[in-house]
């Protein structure tokens, strides 16, 4: 038991272990300590390219590498180490943007169809972000209705994939200097199926065999992902499905119920999470439901980032993050699985064969062995969502109580702040603004924003980095914006409660919370959501007072718990877009020292941002803080923080007479 | 956790300055424009960041846009 416990900081979570050991059941925590990483593969020394490979090429243990050594590290090809380790990083952060972007194109396929209004479930719900999408696209608005602009929209949206001429329309969204800076290093993306398919191309055995120049291209990629995929799903989402405000919420496996059907939504796209919350609602269906025996109706919620979404948006219940998804249905009280895509673990159907759940696939893109395919229509889920729903009805009379154990853990939370609620926050419908952010970053009551994200991850305790990372952070004055999994892990140590700042934050963090009525820590949704994260801080540059560009900025970045390929290629465009970010657990191209170095300090030459690895939460609290307190001086700020320091020693001496 | 207990006991400002607990329901602000003329100023505002020429904030010492 004491080594269960060890397993996570959650409560909940260690639970479930238990649980599924008792029932006889493997879950990732059992198949993470039972094999252990190749030790090669974790550090980017391995490379299979080509059928003359694989080709292994571990650095030496313990011991600097003789230079000659270095030199004769190469594949039977005669690639160097550096180029193998960085064609695996490249074909990390070519992966990770096709997945954000295929969810985008997903979307804007969708968006077209509700345009034209023919057999779609959706509309237009967000006509002003309609019209400030649309401006951005340089399309006309005066006398148009709102479906004629959304279509012709649409069609150039599509056209950001493949287009032959050009370059992505939203790097124009920031800060004048970063896009000379984007110039400056060609690295503007032309269109985000291109960039994927060169990144593929130039890591293919003999093309591109300059490790600096592959990184261009992966920062090209990374930044047609952020500015491009993850921005125009971000963006079209809130236009068809409302863009987020303000929401209330709860996380953790608690919020699954005893009375009620419980469906499960899991993996990454809105679409059909949005018509399981109205089929959820559907009169017959709840009729249905109490008919069978459950009491308290149909009970939708979440895990991994289609939970984010909805919570965003309607305030459907987190269940609980990536590494949570085999322990809900461990919990005994899951009629329904539903998966689409991204970060579905494969041994779903296995763990579900020893309770009564069914999982259900529902995307063209995904299937699963062992689970039932309930494949979705994009633009009109809504009939999916009803059989999906039907069916977890049908299957709740097989639910054995005998198995049942719903862990009592679960936190209440604040989620929706978007870029424009944040604005509307700090300043009103009309005269919503960053000012108040950027002034309170000027006189030292913030010290500074960070950004953590991502995933969590089998190989570390889970939701430790991320807990212990975000309050040292708070305790420090930085505000922390977070998405992901790593919003749900710091949501449920209730560090998103407006409370919270009282308890955690620092008293110049705290005093700035308290009077806007905000938590210390913001909930701003999904992992393709990260690109309202780069207009909020576009926003703190525009205001003025930190800076000409997004590298002057006092933020860092995290991903503590990182797992994704998708995680490369985020930490790779906030890189390329200025920020300093941090990785922990493990980091994929230590193999070749000199290529990391690169990565972690040179490469700042470049963009203004750099990478660093370091997984200690409260090291990296202190390498971001650092970072932060840097940009500080570098902007003149360092006294004013030092004075705020100062008055309020002082008034804690006044306050203790 | 002592180290939590050892802020919260110093703190001195600010305290009791918000509403405690969470808020019921969505604050749907958007809901408040109405209308084209309204969404249409609140980008000149709200987004004036991005839509208005006399908001460059830093940029606006720079080569404009
Ligand atoms: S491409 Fe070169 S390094 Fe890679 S597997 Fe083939 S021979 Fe080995």
């Amino acid at each position: 038991m004491a080594e269960m416990e060890e397993r996570s900081v959650d409560g909940a979570t260690n639970e479930m272990i238990e649980k599924a050991t008792q029932d006889g059941v493997l879950t990732v925590f059992d198949r993470a300590e039972n094999m252990r990483p190749c030790p090669i593969g974790a550090e980017g020394s391995c490379c299979k390219l080509c059928s003359m490979g694989p080709c292994r090429l571990p650095a030496p243990r313990r011991r600097e590498e003789t230079p000659e050594e270095k030199d004769n590290r190469r594949g039977v090809c005669g690639a160097t180490i550096e180029t193998i380790a960085a064609r695996n990083f490249v074909r990390m952060v070519a992966a990770g943007t096709s997945a954000h972007s295929d969810h985008a194109r997903t979307v804007v396929e969708a968006f077209i169809q509700a345009a034209k209004g023919e057999g779609s479930d959706f509309g237009i719900l967000d006509e002003q972000k309609l019209l400030q999408v649309a401006l951005d696209f340089g399309i006309e608005i005066a006398g148009r209705t709102s479906r004629e602009i959304a279509l012709e929209l649409g069609e150039e949206a599509l056209k950001e994939f493949g287009k032959p001429d050009g370059t992505l329309k939203f790097l124009e969204r920031a800060p004048l200097r970063r896009q000379q800076v984007w110039e400056e290093q060609n690295s503007k993306p032309r269109a985000i199926d291109r960039e994927v398919v060169e990144c593929l191309h130039r890591t293919v055995m003999g093309v591109d065999l300059d490790y600096k120049h592959l990184f261009q291209q992966a920062s090209r990629t990374a930044l047609a992902d952020g500015w491009g995929g993850s921005m125009l799903a971000t963006e079209l989402q809130d236009i068809m499905l409302g863009t987020p405000v303000p929401t209330t919420g709860k996380v953790n496996l608690g919020v699954l119920r005893h009375d009620a059907v419980n469906i499960v939504v899991h993996g990454h796209e809105p679409l059909l999470p949005e018509m399981l919350v109205v089929a959820s609602q559907d009169k017959e269906l709840r009729a249905a439901a109490a008919a069978n025996g459950a009491t308290g109706g149909i009970n939708l919620s979440g895990i991994c980032c289609s939970a984010n979404e909805v919570l965003m948006r309607h305030g459907v219940p987190l269940a609980g993050n990536m590494l949570q998804q085999e322990l809900a249905v461990v919990s005994g009280a899951v009629e329904a699985m539903v998966v689409d895509v991204q970060c579905i673990m494969q041994s779903l159907p296995k763990v579900a064969d020893c309770y009564h759940t069914e999982v259900m696939t529902v995307s063209h893109k995904a299937k699963l062995p062992g689970a039932i395919h309930i494949e979705m229509d994009d633009a009109a889920p809504l009939a999916a969502a009803k059989e999906i729903v039907r069916r977890a009805i049908d299957n709740y009379p097989n639910r054995a109580q005998s198995k049942v154990n719903i862990p009592d853990h679960s936190v209440d939370l604040v989620a929706g702040f978007s870029h424009e609620t944040i604005g509307y926050l700090l300043g009103g419908l009309f005269r919503a603004s960053y000012k108040p952010l950027n002034e309170n970053i000027i006189n030292g009551r913030i010290r500074g924003v960070a950004g953590v994200v991502g995933c969590t991850n089998a190989r570390v305790k889970h939701e430790d980095i991320h807990t212990q990372l975000v309050r040292e952070l708070v305790k420090n004055d930085v505000l922390v914006i977070q998405t992901g999994c790593a919003a749900m892990a710091c949501a449920k140590i209730g560090l998103m409660t407006p409370e919270a700042a009282h308890l955690h934050a620092g008293p110049g963090l705290a005093e700035v919370c308290e009077t806007v009525g905000i938590p210390p820590v913001l909930h701003m949704g999904s992992c393709v959501d990260n690109s309202r994260i780069l207009m909020a801080a576009t926003a703190m540059v525009k205001e003025g007072g930190l800076g000409d560009d997004l590298s002057d900025l006092p933020v860092a970045g995290a991903a503590p718990e990182w797992m994704a390929e998708k995680a490369i290629a985020i930490g790779q465009y906030f890189v390329a877009s200025g920020v300093y970010t941090v990785f922990g657990v493990t980091w994929p191209t230590v193999g070749s020292p000199e290529v990391t170095d690169w990565l972690m300090d040179e490469i700042s030459e470049s963009y203004g941002g750099k990478w660093a690895f370091e997984p200690d939460p409260i090291k990296m609290a202190k390498l971001m803080i650092d970072h932060i307190d840097e940009k500080r001086k570098a902007l003149g700020l360092d006294e004013a923080r030092e004075r705020v320091l100062f008055d309020m020693e002082m008034r804690r001496d006044l306050d203790a007479v | 956790m002592a180290e939590k207990t050892a802020q919260k006991a110093q703190r001195t400002v600010g305290e009791e300055t918000y509403e405690p607990g969470v808020p019921d329901g969505p604050q749907n602000w958007r809901h408040k424009l109405r209308d084209r003329d309204e969404m249409l100023r609140y980008l000149e505002t709200g987004e004036r960041y991005w839509f208005s020429d006399e908001w460059y904030g830093s940029e606006k010492r720079r080569t404009p846009a």
